[in-house]
């Protein structure tokens, strides 16, 4: 199975590249282990870096740097229609 | 293998024990590895052995759905198993397992308690330890309840630092991330804003402490309580 790294954007210019990444079967994984990963920030962790969590996105890569997807934070709410 | 004079052991605890009680256990101790991810104490499983560290750290640890969580930390200050002992309650509900692997002087349950029972210095000595423990994990709760994720890492990073010779930690993300409860994104975050202040540097597997000051300023009021009552009731400082 492939290894994707979740780089965390969390504001203009603000990147925390991953460096351990994580090995999942693929895109459908992926985007499922960055909504879990956001909505436990969201709900559990306060940090002096980031006052809104739902600025954030997840940038995800796999081990060549090619872009797998963007997963922004706000995507873990329920979709309200337009 | 002779047992070592007292004047030599590293274990900070067994260096405050009185010379007599010292001596009363010395026979019994015998110097083993601690393996990483050895699980020292079980939950639910009777103590056998208790264990002082010379070096290397024991996390106690609380298990759920989501994995584990660090809820106490136990190194050379410390005796990994004598809370059970002490109460006789014979066995505790979560797992003791090694984190950064060392050395530790190990002694059966049995002698141990038959030195309690001959000694009040000896047993004072270790009601007081049990009570730097307690103030420890009510200071964990306070820091998980109250403080943010950098907070929460520079007091995690200063408690291994207390307990480690030089300034290198090494740990993986993932792994920092189930100690503190957090997503491993957040560790990664929280890692990135303390090395931008200069408080340490961090590499795959190893951080490396460069600023014991700032980070003791960053941890505020979530460091510092267990390690001056350690002080106090301890080494009578």
């Amino acid at each position: 199975m492939p290894r994707y790294f979740f780089h965390l954007h969390y504001g203009p210019g603000k990147r925390a590249p991953d460096p351990e990444g994580e090995i999942l079967p693929g895109p459908e994984a992926v985007r499922a282990h960055a909504l879990a990963a956001a909505r436990g920030l969201v709900a559990q962790t306060r940090s002096d870096a980031v006052r809104d969590w739902f600025v954030c996105a997840f940038e995800v890569v796999d081990e060549a740097g090619t872009p797998v997807l963007t997963v922004p934070f706000g995507d873990i709410l329920p979709d309200q229609g337009d | 293998m002779a047992h070592p004079p007292q004047s030599v052991v590293r274990n900070r605890l067994l260096k405050a024990f009185p010379p007599e009680d010292f001596a009363r256990i010395a026979p019994h101790l015998q110097s083993t590895d601690l393996p990483m991810q050895e699980p020292l104490i079980r939950s639910g499983v009777a103590v056998e052995h208790l264990y002082f560290p010379e070096d290397g750290i024991c996390s106690i640890t609380a298990s759920g759905s989501d994995g584990r969580v660090e809820v106490g930390m136990i190194g050379r200050e410390g005796v990994v198993g004598v809370v059970p002992v002490l109460t006789g309650g014979g066995q505790v509900p979560h797992d003791h397992f090694v984190q950064v692997p060392g050395l530790a002087h190990r002694i059966g349950t049995g002698p141990l308690c038959a030195a309690i029972e001959e000694s009040d210095p000896l047993r004072r000595l270790l009601l007081r330890y049990l009570q730097v423990e307690v103030v420890q994990v009510r200071q964990t709760a306070f820091a998980n309840a109250s403080f943010t994720i950098e907070a929460r890492l520079a007091r995690w990073l200063l408690m291994c630092h207390d307990r480690l010779d030089g300034d290198d930690v090494l740990i993986k993300h993932e792994f920092l991330g189930m100690m503190l409860g957090v997503q491993r994104s957040g560790v990664t975050l929280a890692l990135q804003n303390l090395e931008g202040a200069g408080r340490i540097r961090s590499r795959r597997g190893c951080i490396t402490v460069l600023d014991r000051t700032l980070l003791e300023a960053l941890a505020e009021g979530s460091y510092g309580v267990p390690e001056a009552e350690y002080a106090r009731l301890i080494e009578g400082v």
